[in-house]
């Protein structure tokens, strides 16, 4: 039921989900190269960090850890549908602790990182290093 | 005869850690899992596991762990 339900989502919502952000303000797409190297800079600072993933003004995934990159990208989609759904209103950022690990997502600068940590991950820190991360990259491009 | 000075900054420092240690075990035992999802102008708002918002946000944020793995040791 669950599965039909986010099967459903994503076929609703993906198309526009990810122009609903609520700072679309990003005129140049980064670089793969740059996405990789913020990716890596986010990683390192993070302790906790298990994955992330930086994605594009469209949902595309520009960088991301692990072997199923395409993977983050639609999850992701389904997060923010569910996010956006919840009170009929676009969110800026996601939080959710679970007994398995902390889910992080942030748009921002046309941008979106995720970001998967250990439990008990310092949020405020995380989210701060993971909207410094997209605003540089944003300038960059 | 009174305490060294530097035996009671120690001693400080050890009940702050002390302290410290404490309430993040309390915090490890006490926390449940959640979902907060933050709106522009700082607004925040938590969803309940069982409420469908907040189940919809479970199950999307299971997947994401799910596609993140294990944390790599070393």
């Amino acid at each position: 039921m669950t599965t039909v339900m986010i099967q459903e989502a994503r076929a609703r919502v993906t198309p526009g989900i990810f122009a609903d952000m609520p700072d679309a303000a990003a005129t140049a797409l980064p670089s793969g190269e740059s996405a990789e190297a913020a990716l890596a800079f986010l990683t390192e600072m993070s302790p906790d960090l298990r994955g992330a993933a930086i994605l594009g003004p469209a949902g595309e995934v520009l960088a991301a850890t692990g072997e199923e990159p395409e993977r983050w990208g639609e999850d992701a989609a389904v997060l923010f549908a569910a996010a956006d759904a919840a009170e009929g209103a676009p969110v800026e950022q996601v939080h959710i602790a679970t007994e398995q690990g902390e889910v992080f997502a942030i748009r921002n600068a046309g941008l979106t990182a995720v970001t998967v940590t250990d439990r008990f991950a310092l949020a405020s820190l995380m989210l701060f290093d993971m909207r410094s991360t997209l605003r540089r990259l944003a300038d960059a491009a | 005869m009174p305490p060294k000075p530097h035996r009671v900054l120690l001693d400080r420092v050890s009940v702050y850690a002390d302290e410290a240690a404490a309430f993040m075990r309390r915090r490890r035992v006490a926390r449940r899992p959640f979902a907060r999802l933050y709106y522009p102008h700082g607004r925040s708002a938590d969803h309940a596991q069982d409420s469908r918002s907040g189940a919809e946000l479970f199950v999307a944020a299971g997947r994401l762990i799910e596609v993140a793995g294990k944390k790599e040791k070393g």
